[in-house]
């Protein structure tokens, strides 16, 4: 197999980027001449080693994980449930709209606060994800609604196509490209607010535990190494969903 | 089964359409409708069909209003779904409850009628714009009615496509009898097509002319004998101020 040489000169301004981060990092860590301050890339990674090779390290992963599946499935449902009419309806719109611009105004750190007052610790990252993502789902399936062809809703009309078949044949392979994108950056961001939830929350498993508890002892490349970890799980799992939302579409033949 | 409007009155935000506008349009016949832009062709399909609800008055499919009535339409684009392949496309539109297999051969036998097999597998990207427009055809008449109504459906095309789907529709017509209203600006589209052809006047519109076609169906070409005194006729409805009865009628409803 022969390598395109666009791809190749691709690939190599990726290794230059990543070599020149990598290079800046490491004369930061010896300016600075304290791990504690900023640890260098090699005691990180040796500290990243160290802690996949514990169990606890895999549980704690896994825990994130589930957590953060959780909510950010339980709003791609809720999303697309409330999504189709709120698209279809402008007064079940406007109705929603203050709720939205709530969820969508306070600080993430407020809502993680209240819910740590209403919730089991376990439970408190899977709502804030929820409620997180919400916002970002919905308002992508309400945008993706209304791009919908009216030409062929009209179709749809005349030949006196049911509601199951309109809304599974017509409207959701429409709205697919914009639940695709919402969906991205819903499940992008649910990471994110899952670990910060971990962290205050303190669940006896979780990325966020782990980083809370190195910090507390100061073992910075431990810091790093949790953070590294929960960068790759989100990559990866936005990864896995453009995956399938690419396969999808190609199944759809759109 | 007959397309009745009765007393139809048809207002927008900026035009009366139609006031007590009355016409029948025959079972079983393929009427043309013709009018100059704006007198409401359109409206009157979009009336037949449910898509729009009359002001006032009545609209009836055979004894059946819109809502209950069942009609295929033939829009000026073809509208298949992009994501769906041709016989995809077809099975849209058939009821839930048919059997697979019953499916199946009535999507084959509607996509041979419009020279289409080959094509059963295939996107609506991956065909040509006759194509298209032969897969609409098919979607036309599979779907279980009495009535199809046309809009435009062979605009934009060149004489020799046109011709071909106008054949092919004619085919599919014989194979499949429906009472149908042809909305056209075509002159040669409607003296081939249609058995009845009513022109409408400005707006608000009346017919203002109805002419039964004196040569059976299977027309080839418009130089055919009984067309010049049709066209002439046609011609004169449609030439704004030559026939006083097609000119503008009331004037337009103020906005």
């Amino acid at each position: 197999m022969t390598v395109s040489t666009p791809r190749l000169k691709s690939a190599g301004i990726g290794a230059a980027s990543l070599a020149l981060f990598l290079g800046v990092w490491k004369a930061g860590s010896l300016f600075m001449g304290s791990s504690i301050i900023l640890p260098s890339p090699e005691e990180t990674l040796r500290e990243a080693l160290r802690l996949t090779a514990g169990k606890a390290f895999w549980l704690s992963l896994g825990a994130t994980l589930l957590r953060g599946t959780a909510g950010f499935a339980l709003s791609f449902a809720a999303g697309l449930l409330l999504g189709y009419p709120a698209g279809r309806s402008p007064l079940f719109r406007r109705f929603l709209q203050p709720y939205l611009t709530v969820i969508h105004s306070t600080p993430v750190l407020a809502i993680i606060l209240i819910a740590l007052v209403w919730f089991r610790t376990e439970v408190v990252p899977v709502f804030v994800a929820f409620l997180m993502a919400f916002p970002v789902i919905i308002g992508n399936v309400v945008q993706g609604i209304g791009a919908v062809d009216e030409g062929l809703v009209a179709m749809a009309r005349v030949y006196r196509v049911g509601r199951r078949k309109r809304i599974l044949g017509l409207y959701l392979p429409s709205v697919l490209p914009f639940i695709a994108s919402g969906a991205s950056a819903a499940l992008g961001l649910s990471w994110r607010v899952v670990v910060a939830a971990e962290v205050l929350s303190q669940p006896v498993l979780g990325i966020g535990t782990g980083l809370q508890e190195a910090k507390i002892r100061l073992e910075t490349p431990r810091v790093f190494a949790w953070t590294a970890a929960a960068l790759l799980v989100s990559r990866l799992t936005e990864g896995a969903f453009s995956r399938l939302m690419r396969r999808l579409r190609n199944r759809r033949g759109a | 089964m007959s397309l009745v409007l009765q007393g139809v009155t048809k207002t927008f935000p900026d035009v009366t359409v139609f006031r007590d506008l009355s016409a029948v349009f025959p079972a079983g016949r393929v009427s043309v409708l013709l009018g100059p832009s704006g007198s409401g062709k359109t409206t009157i399909l979009n009336l037949l069909s449910g898509l729009l609800e009359a002001d006032a008055g009545q609209v009836l499919l055979g004894d059946r209003s819109p809502v209950e009535a069942r009609v295929s339409y033939l829009f000026q684009e073809p509208r298949l779904l992009p994501w769906l392949t041709v016989e995809k496309n077809l099975d849209f539109v058939l009821p839930p409850g048919l059997p697979r297999s019953c499916r199946k051969e009535l999507i084959a036998a509607r996509l041979e009628e419009v020279s289409l097999t080959g094509a059963a597998r295939k996107y609506p990207s991956e065909l040509s714009g006759g194509m298209a427009r032969r897969a609409a055809m098919a979607r036309a008449f599979i779907f279980e009615s009495q009535a199809l109504l046309m809009d435009e459906p062979f605009q934009g095309l060149d004489l020799p496509l046109k011709l071909s789907l106008i054949r092919t529709f004619e085919a599919a017509l014989e194979a499949n009898p429906k009472t149908v209203l042809f909305v056209t600006h075509n002159m040669e589209e409607a003296l081939l097509l249609g058995d009845e052809i009513f022109v409408l006047s400005q707006p608000p519109a009346r017919v203002c002319l109805h002419l039964s076609h004196p040569v059976p169906r299977g027309r080839r070409y418009p130089g055919h004998e009984g067309f010049p005194e049709l066209e002439r006729r046609i011609f004169r409805a449609l030439d704004p101020g030559a026939e006083p009865d097609c000119g503008p009628g009331s004037p337009r409803t103020p906005a």
